[in-house]
């Protein structure tokens, strides 16, 4: 059974007081342990499916079904919840959290709100989350103003990570990182999807990234699926318009043999 | 080729005994060459481009001399208008195109071609006052200083705050072409349509009166190019002009880029974090690391036999069409 099943959704804003549809009956699903891949160009309409699925905007139509149950149809402690079983992480992390906290504060709120552990046991479970996605334990005292870029992502990771949730909707969550960091990231991301059996809602606009990480890919065009399937087999074979123009537009480092001339 | 500009043990310091952003960088930009400035956070890339157009803080302590060399016909507009005096200016410390001059090329030569150079000791000068400006002194004739705007075209990551939002689109390139070239307003909003038709601009006539946030991201920065370019400049520098852009926009900007610096015979220096994007431009690539230059070679060179650790692990770390995906390199099934 699929962790997220995404059926028909509809989105509408108003642009220059004209009707016009950001996600326009769009399908999709996401089985367990697996990474789904949302690719198109600026206004294609990912990030709005993205906040769709977290519920944190309603569809004017269509239906979302986590974990086998119709998610806009959940309320009050039946959708706390299910929401902690799906998280996510933004990309800049620096804006998804309060800069002044402490890294241990970041990570004990979503502990304590989800009753996940009692105050006495959360200092323990605070550090095992760090050490999860690989910072030293003693960077729970420092304030998140005071790491660095790719440190702050392992934050959000572990904050994600705090409820053990089965989906993670991760939005361009490594595209502001170094290409070094970027790739430890990544690493991770992975290693975490292998231990815990976490799925993901991947979503990018660099296919580079895609093909190293997904699994499966949905191409978005003007809120509308261009083409989907197997994330190696469609950038290597697009079918659509906009997805031989994003292939096409990804920057290729060209490298010959080792010999210098 | 002969060196448009040559710099020389470029230092920057952001804050007094702080962390230096740049140590002791040398290098000469080619003039009609494509030159690639590449690195990740933190690496100077960003700093060296300010300190090339005279962008930098004024509470910034700068080491180094940059010379230029720039053909005297380019800079014989004889009369640059007064606001260049950088210490009088009220729009010191400001971005825009009638910002005063670099502090590093206050000091010209008086050659046919002008040899501009600044000592060490100029660089680093006495004369700091309150607020941190430095005081700095304007000894050569005033119209063979590199002037940004009029010499350098500079165009930044986010249109959006580098074009004014209550300001039409025309009136904004026209400025430029009216201030450096001395046209009237007339005959620079023709120019000004002329140059949003050079950067294919749909309809360049109702674009004229448009204000940026009527225009995509993407059309904001042709705008951008348009200004930078307006007053014929010998040198474009873009600081990750098309990081903020999606990939279809950015290929799309890249080779706006390509075709106007060819065009107009200009000096690119193009500034990115992306070496792929940088080799599919660059002639040659300039790579930075914690604001030193731990490399810089012939764009074939640095991508097929890199010489340095870092520029190899730059290399490596790209994650293209052809690579093989991690997901298989972690034995991981779908």
């Amino acid at each position: 059974m699929s962790v997220l099943a995404v059926s028909n959704l509809t989105k509408r804003y108003h642009r220059g007081g004209k009707p016009f549809a950001a996600v326009d009956e769009v399908s999709f699903d996401v089985g367990p342990a697996e990474t789904l891949a949302l690719a198109g160009p600026s206004g294609s309409g990912k990030s709005t499916i993205a906040r769709l699925v977290l519920r944190l905007i309603e569809p004017d139509a269509g239906r979302i079904d986590f974990e086998g149950a119709n998610f806009f149809a959940l309320s009050g402690a039946a959708l706390r919840a299910r929401r902690a079983r799906l998280q996510m992480v933004f990309q800049d992390p620096l804006a998804a959290f309060n800069p002044r906290a402490t890294v241990a504060r970041v990570l004990g709120d979503p502990l304590r709100i989800h009753g996940i552990a009692p105050r006495a046991e959360r200092p323990r479970r605070i550090a095992a989350l760090l050490e999860r996605v690989g910072l030293d334990t003693g960077l729970a005292a420092r304030a998140i103003h005071e790491i660095s870029g790719g440190q702050r992502q392992r934050v959000a990771i572990a904050r994600a990570i705090a409820t053990r949730p089965s989906l993670i909707v991760l939005d361009e969550a490594v595209s502001a990182l170094d290409v070094s960091v970027r790739g430890q990231i990544l690493e991770l991301l992975l290693d975490l999807q292998r231990q815990e059996r976490i799925a993901y809602l991947f979503i990018s606009h660099d296919l580079g990234v895609i093909r190293a990480v997904a699994h499966r890919v949905v191409i978005l065009d003007a809120g509308r699926i261009a083409e989907s399937g197997d994330a190696r087999a469609v950038i290597a074979d697009p079918q659509s318009a906009v997805g031989k123009a994003l292939v096409a537009a990804t920057p290729k480092l060209v490298r010959t043999s080792q010999d210098a001339s | 080729m002969t060196a448009l500009l040559s710099i020389r043990d470029l230092a920057v310091r952001y804050r007094r005994g702080g962390v230096p952003a740049l140590k002791d960088v040398s290098l000469d930009v080619l003039a009609g060459e494509r030159l690639a400035i590449i690195g990740e956070s933190s690496s100077g890339k960003s700093t060296l481009a300010l300190a090339v157009a005279g962008l930098l803080a004024r509470s910034a302590t700068i080491g180094g001399t940059i010379n230029w060399k720039i053909p005297k016909s380019q800079t014989s507009h004889s009369f640059a208008p007064p606001s260049v005096l950088p210490d009088i200016s009220p729009k010191r410390g400001e971005i825009e195109p009638s910002s005063p001059p670099s502090p590093i090329s206050n000091v010209a030569g008086r050659e046919p071609t002008a040899e501009l150079l600044i000592s060490p000791q100029v660089g680093e000068m006495s004369g700091r006052t309150e607020g941190g400006a430095v005081a700095r002194q304007l000894s050569q004739p005033r119209d063979t200083i590199p002037l940004l705007g009029r010499d350098i075209g500079f165009v930044f990551q986010d249109p959006s705050s580098s074009l004014d939002p209550v300001m039409p689109i025309g009136k904004q390139i026209a400025e430029v072409a009216r201030t450096h070239l001395h046209l009237t307003w007339r005959e620079a909003i023709a120019k000004a349509k002329t140059l949003l038709e050079r950067v294919r601009l749909p309809n360049p006539e109702a674009t004229l009166h448009a204000y940026p946030h009527q225009l995509s991201g993407g059309q904001k920065q042709r705008v951008a190019i348009a200004a930078a370019i307006a007053a014929g400049p010998k040198l474009l520098i873009a600081d990750e002009a098309t990081s903020a852009l999606d990939t279809i926009v950015q290929a799309e900007i890249v080779a706006l880029i390509r075709r106007l610096v060819s065009e107009d015979g200009m000096t690119l220096i193009f500034i990115s974090h992306d070496i792929a994007l940088a080799a599919s431009l660059a002639n040659r690539i300039a790579v930075l690391r914690h604001g030193e230059l731990v490399e810089l070679g012939e764009t074939s060179q640095i991508v097929n036999a890199p010489q340095h650790a870092y520029t190899r692990a730059l290399l490596d770390a790209h994650l293209g069409l052809d690579a093989e995906p991690l997901l298989d390199r972690q034995g991981t099934s779908a």
